[in-house]
């Protein structure tokens, strides 16, 4: 097993996948398929950041539901530890979750509103640690929300999601996301649904947990910008493909591909006001 | 999920309530008190209501009451047993279609569609025909059996929706099994659709059973409400008159059905708050509500604009800014010399909300000069109260919001300013749009579905031109199109049909039509992709120089409105901190607020 | 196009297990109609005539792959058995004098019952927060009312106590059946009560759904565009809400469709009113299955043409359906 800094621990080789179009399946003959994801190979490594950059529709959210095992990819190998995985369902499946876990991008989406953060926290503890006794498992949560900054921690253990903000309920996620105790950090679009303020909040936690926990990150944003200073490693995505893979900070000084270059020319820029 | 009150505040379901009681306390005790068996005939025939026979008696002299609470109890019986089978039988069916999709589920869609659609009581009278000794069972479990379909195909429709959501995408990715998901995610979120199936089979099959026993196929040896009905209908009860007879079990049914549906009403309520009348929210109701109530999306986009409700300040570095952030004075700077003269003059506007927790002040005190020509940024995060000033402008804020002071003087070349707060409807109406229009957050949502983008030019001209004739108002609507880039034949397009950047141009195109003084764009472009925001914004600026409207553009992006605005105004909690021209924001922001909104974009990446 | 097709065959395969379903009860159901029937004549019948019976069902030996295909040919004759009680009158011919009296009855008053209920939702949606949302609650009890019982409280008034109407039947038999004034004010004068009853117990179904979808719909952003576009309330009201919390109303006509036949089915029989309800309440009293089998499947095939026509509405007020696929 892979344990230093930089030692790659999950690796995407030739990933495609091809999605059913039309509104409904054909019964009969060879279905009419649209390619979400077209032959896109990455690594990741242990406490760095890579991003995936693109605008919606480009696939970059199906890579990380494939990293993640929710889709079977069409073709191409996942790596994890270098050794090929299979399993989407069952015990190795849960094995895999141990050490890849996910962060959804709508916070206020991604918790069902019925279950106190008790409940969503417990699961995840107990699902990966079962010999975890009840006692253990509230301590266990009570720490979780220490380590995303949610303090006093049990002044939010027993709420329900909603009585929770925006920034407080993705923090609820990441700590259910840690909970499995993973190496591996998928997060699609973490900070798109929230205020300006709290998104750098937001990503300065993620960089913590990187730092502290030796993670492995997937940064998955449609934000170009963002990935200056957050991350390590950017691939563009345009219609399924990478277009432009390289250093973050160079992709944004000095963009290579037509597509990055308009991406970065399309941002806001006060340089640009008119005056009248 | 904490109960804190059992009985409901709801009167429709508690109305609901005391009915459904009252009939089980008279089927489960009404045997004890009656005084005869209800199949002894006596000699008091047809006898009206005494206190002998207190509901009268039958032809063979057979006592009402008696069989009025025998009957009560099998017939409910009867529906709750339908009820229990039924819609144990629609979850498993509904559940599993919805979840696990493909040929499982088309198989029992079809299935579904034919229990549905043909007719259940046709099917029961052709079923029970055919058996030979009709027991109540046996008539139960015929009913059971024709009865599950309608909710079987709302709970798929359900699952199906469901399992598309987050919170079970993210149960997966957590590691959670199929069952679990099911049992623990997707079952419970159900919980209020189940309710109301199972409330709805009760009544059908209470129903079903009497409409079976009055026609003569219903178990007749046990008395039931619809046997006593066949009797009464064979005995010609009402060509005697003998209200008595045949009112009291079916007044019953229909009370007890009318019992069930005004509770029903109560977790529908619950289930969209939209459907509640008026404004009840008691800090009590809100808190019975709360697990179902966060299930529903459109709670959200409905609170969308209402300032967050935060509890506790929980977090104590938050609360200390907000803090820092309240106690800052606001920065007002004046406006930039402009050419144009002022056309709206926003003066100390305060909105309220009512809400459980007391009233949120939606808006502070803001006023704001927009003139001529001019782009007015309106900066603010979720809470901000920046929507609920631009629904003030507009005057399309919706209850439980109030406008409780303040004034909004709008200008006419001329002319002296008039307050748009104190507007006639038929005032109000001649402003819209002629003088003031409004492009939404989300043309997806803005445009009407289901009337061509024609029809939906069509209707302001006619309204607002009358005297313009159709091929006028055609070659109008073509030509709005044309100045937003998209092709003048697409006019008879229907909005599914165009893409999210054409949609909000055709929003652009739709809000220019009259040529009105002022445009108020709420968000425009945040559902936008990036290319195509640029695109979308770089022809609302040229649009602007060509007609010379103002605009108040409102959005979270500061970035995008130190490009673009010639003023920009920041709020923050319903207070207006900063105020001035927009080099004067990017260059000098004084207000801590308006400072760290450009430090965080500035480490996001944003050019400032 | 493809939206219409899909659905036009869905409705085939229903129509098929409607037939099917037909072919199947007599068969599977534990009780042997011709040992009722034999039961119910206490075994005085000839042993012939028996087998003769059984041949009028269709119920032989042989193979059920061969019965089913003889039933269908059978059917798509037109032949549907030989009515017991009016034998030996075609059960087709029975039916045909039958249904023209229900389509009638029961289609105007659907009809009428959707429009006034639909336009009753939409006007009290419009004006919520007043106090005529204390008449949905009202509406409840309209909906659960059994439509029978209903019937019997309005013979009672009006029939046996007032007097105004006739009590049963669909026209004066002393009137010449033809376009003549008698006798179609005869029909009007009979028919008034069976369609208030059908009107009244199934028009509160209506009201509370389409208040509960235009209350959706009235948070919707494109309502709140076309207030601010100045249009009149009417307009925005109609043209915007309505029209879009209308289309779930539609859909749902198959869910209301076979509780208002049900409840017209007893309704008429309260009326003695010759529609194929109270022949079948007949054919059920009498046994008279093949009767019975063959009201089933053409009252199931009706219901099944009307939801195909409510989807043909649905496909001309839904743009979205017309350009799927």
């Amino acid at each position: 097993m892979n344990n230093g800094v930089g030692d790659v621990i999950l690796e995407a080789r030739n990933l495609t996948k091809e999605f059913p179009s039309g509104s409904r399946r054909r019964r009969f003959g060879p279905r009419p398929t649209f390619r979400a994801v077209d032959n896109v190979s990455l690594s990741l490594r242990l406490g760095e950041v890579v991003s995936l950059v693109g605008q919606s529709g480009s696939g970059k959210s199906t890579v990380a539901r494939l990293l993640a095992q929710l889709y079977k990819q069409t073709s191409g190998q996942i790596l994890l530890d270098g050794e090929e995985i299979a399993a989407t369902s069952g015990r190795a499946f849960i094995d895999y979750c141990g050490s890849v876990q996910m962060i959804l991008q709508d916070p206020f989406a991604s918790l069902n509103p019925l279950h106190k953060i008790s409940y969503i926290l417990g699961r995840a503890l107990k699902i990966h640690s079962p010999e975890l006794r009840s006692a253990e498992i509230r301590e266990h949560s009570l720490a979780l929300l220490q380590r995303v900054n949610l303090r006093p921690a049990d002044r939010y253990i027993d709420r329900f999601p909603h009585e929770l903000s925006g920034g407080e309920r993705q923090r609820i996620s990441f700590a259910r996301a840690l909970a499995a105790n993973p190496r591996i950090l998928l997060a699609d679009e973490p900070v798109s649904m929230l205020d300006v303020t709290i998104r750098k909040e937001m990503l300065d936690l993620l960089n913590v947990l990187r730092v502290e926990e030796n993670l492995a990150v997937l940064y998955v944003t449609h934000d170009l910008a963002s990935t200056w200073s957050y991350s390590d490693e950017t691939l563009v995505m345009y219609e399924g493909s990478v277009v432009e893979r390289g250093n973050s900070k160079d992709i944004i000084d000095a963009p290579q591909h037509e597509y990055t270059k308009r991406l970065l020319a399309a941002a806001p820029d006060p340089a640009r006001r008119r005056t009248r | 999920m904490k109960i804190t009150s059992l009985w409901p505040k709801s009167g429709k379901v508690r109305a609901g309530l005391i009915i459904v009681i009252f009939f089980i306390a008279l089927a489960l005790f009404g045997p004890l008190i009656a005084h005869y068996s209800p199949e002894a005939t006596g000699s008091d025939v047809l006898s009206p209501p005494t206190l002998k026979h207190w509901l009268g008696t039958t032809q063979t002299g057979e006592d009402i009451f008696s069989q009025f609470v025998n009957g009560a109890r099998l017939s409910m019986l009867v529906g709750l047993f339908v009820a229990v089978f039924s819609n144990i039988f629609a979850v498993v069916v509904g559940m599993i279609g919805g979840y696990f999709r493909g040929v499982t589920d088309a198989g029992m869609y079809i299935i579904t569609s034919v229990f549905l659609i043909i007719p259940g009581l046709p099917l029961l009278i052709v079923l029970t025909a055919y058996i030979p000794s009709r027991g109540l069972l046996s008539i139960a479990i015929v009913i059971a059996v024709t009865s599950w379909a309608g909710t079987a195909r709302v709970l798929r429709a359900q699952t199906l929706s469901l399992r598309k959501r987050d919170f079970v995408e993210a149960a997966r990715a957590t590691g959670e099994s199929r069952w679990r998901i099911i049992f623990a995610e997707i079952i419970p979120s159900e919980v209020p659709l189940i309710a109301s199936g199972f409330l709805f089979m009760v009544i059908g099959g209470i129903l079903a059973e009497a409409g079976l026993s009055f026609l003569g196929l219903g178990s007749l040896t046990t008395v039931s409400w619809g046997s006593m009905l066949y009797f009464a209908e064979s005995g010609q009860a009402f060509l005697y008159g003998a209200w008595w007879w045949f009112v009291p079990p079916g007044l019953a049914i229909a009370v007890i059905g009318a019992g069930l549906a005004l509770i029903n009403f109560g977790i529908d309520e619950y289930a969209d708050p939209r459907l509640r009348t008026g404004r009840k929210l008691k800090k009590s109701d809100r808190r019975g509500t709360r697990a179902l109530e966060g299930g529903m999306t459109s709670l959200r986009t409905s609170l969308a604009d209402e300032p967050e409700a935060v509890g506790d300040p929980t977090i104590d570095a938050r609360a200390a800014l907000n803090d820092e952030y309240e106690r800052a004075a606001a920065v007002i700077r004046p406006p930039r010399r402009l050419p144009g003269e002022t056309i709206l003059d926003i003066r100390h506007v305060r909105v309220d909300y009512p809400t459980a927790h007391g009233t949120v002040h939606g808006v502070r005190d803001v006023s704001l000069v927009l003139r001529r020509g001019e782009i007015l940024g309106l900066a603010g995060e979720s809470g901000s109260g920046k929507s609920t000033l631009t629904n003030t402008v507009a005057r399309l804020l919706r209850a439980p919001a109030q406008v409780i002071g303040g004034e909004v003087l709008y200008s006419r070349p001329g002319q002296l300013p008039v307050d748009v707060l104190k507007f006639s409807a038929e005032e109000l109406r001649r402003f819209r749009w002629a003088e003031l229009s409004v492009v939404f957050q989300s043309a997806m949502n803005a445009l009407n579905p289901v009337i061509s983008i024609w029809g939906q030019f069509d209707d302001v001209l006619r309204v607002h031109r009358p005297s313009m004739k159709k091929s006028e108002r055609l070659a109008l609507a073509k030509d709005m199109l044309v100045r937003v880039g998209i092709d003048g034949d697409r006019v008879h397009s229907y909005p599914h049909e165009l893409s999210g950047g054409m949609k909000q141009r055709v929003a652009i195109a739709i809000a220019l039509v009259l040529n009105p003084d002022i445009i108020i764009m709420d968000e425009p472009t945040t559902a936008l992709d990036l290319l195509v925001q640029r695109e979308v914004i770089e022809q609302i600026m040229k649009l602007r120089d060509d007609f010379g409207f103002a605009v108040v553009f409102t959005t979270h992006d500061l970035a995008l409105l130190l490009e673009i605005s010639d003023s920009i105004a920041v709020m923050q909690a319903g207070r207006l901190v900063e105020y001035g021209p927009a080099e004067a924001i990017q260059t000098e922001a004084a207000h801590p607020y308006t400072r760290a909104l450009l430090d965080s974009l500035a480490e996001l990446g944003a050019r400032l | 196009m493809k939206y219409f097709l899909r659905k036009l065959g869905l409705y085939a395969f229903i129509a098929w297990a409607a037939i099917t379903l037909n072919f199947l009860i007599p068969r599977l159901m534990p009780g042997d109609p011709v040992g009722l029937l034999v039961n119910k004549l206490h075994g005085n019948i000839d042993p012939n005539a028996i087998a003769a019976l059984k041949k009028a069902f269709g119920i032989t030996n042989a193979p059920m792959i061969n019965q089913y295909w003889d039933y269908l040919v059978n059917l798509s004759h037109g032949d549907l058995g030989v009515s017991l009680t009016y034998y030996p009158v075609p059960v087709s011919d029975v039916i045909t004098s039958a249904l023209p009296w229900t389509l009638g009855l029961v289609g105007i008053t659907t009809i009428i019952s959707f429009f006034v209920g639909t336009a009753l939702g939409i006007w009290l949606s419009w004006r919520r927060g007043t106090w005529t949302d204390s008449i949905v609650p009202a509406m409840t009890f309209f909906s659960a009312v059994p439509y029978f019982w209903l019937a019997l409280v309005l013979v009672l008034i009006f029939g046996v106590t007032l007097g105004w109407v006739p009590l049963s039947g669909a026209y004066d038999t002393g009137t010449t059946p033809g376009v003549n004034a008698p006798f179609i004010g005869s029909i009007l004068q009979h028919a008034v009560l069976p369609a208030v009853t059908i009107v009244l117990a199934s028009f509160a179904g209506w009201i509370l759904g389409m208040r509960n979808m235009m209350m959706t719909t009235l948070g919707e952003d494109y309502v709140s565009m076309a207030e601010a576009k100045g249009l009149r309330t009417r307009t925005v009201m109609v043209r915007y809400a309505a029209r879009n919390a209308i289309l779930p109303s539609v859909t749902s006509f198959a869910l209301a469709l076979g509780s208002v036949v049900g409840g017209s089915i007893l309704t008429e029989v309260i009326f003695n009113y010759p529609g194929v309800g109270y022949t079948l309440f007949l054919a059920v009293q009498s046994q008279d299955f093949p009767l019975m089998q063959g009201l089933f499947l053409i009252i199931s095939l009706t219901v099944i043409v009307a939801n195909l026509l409510a989807d043909i509405i649905y496909i001309f007020l839904d743009p979205r359906t017309r350009s799927e696929g």
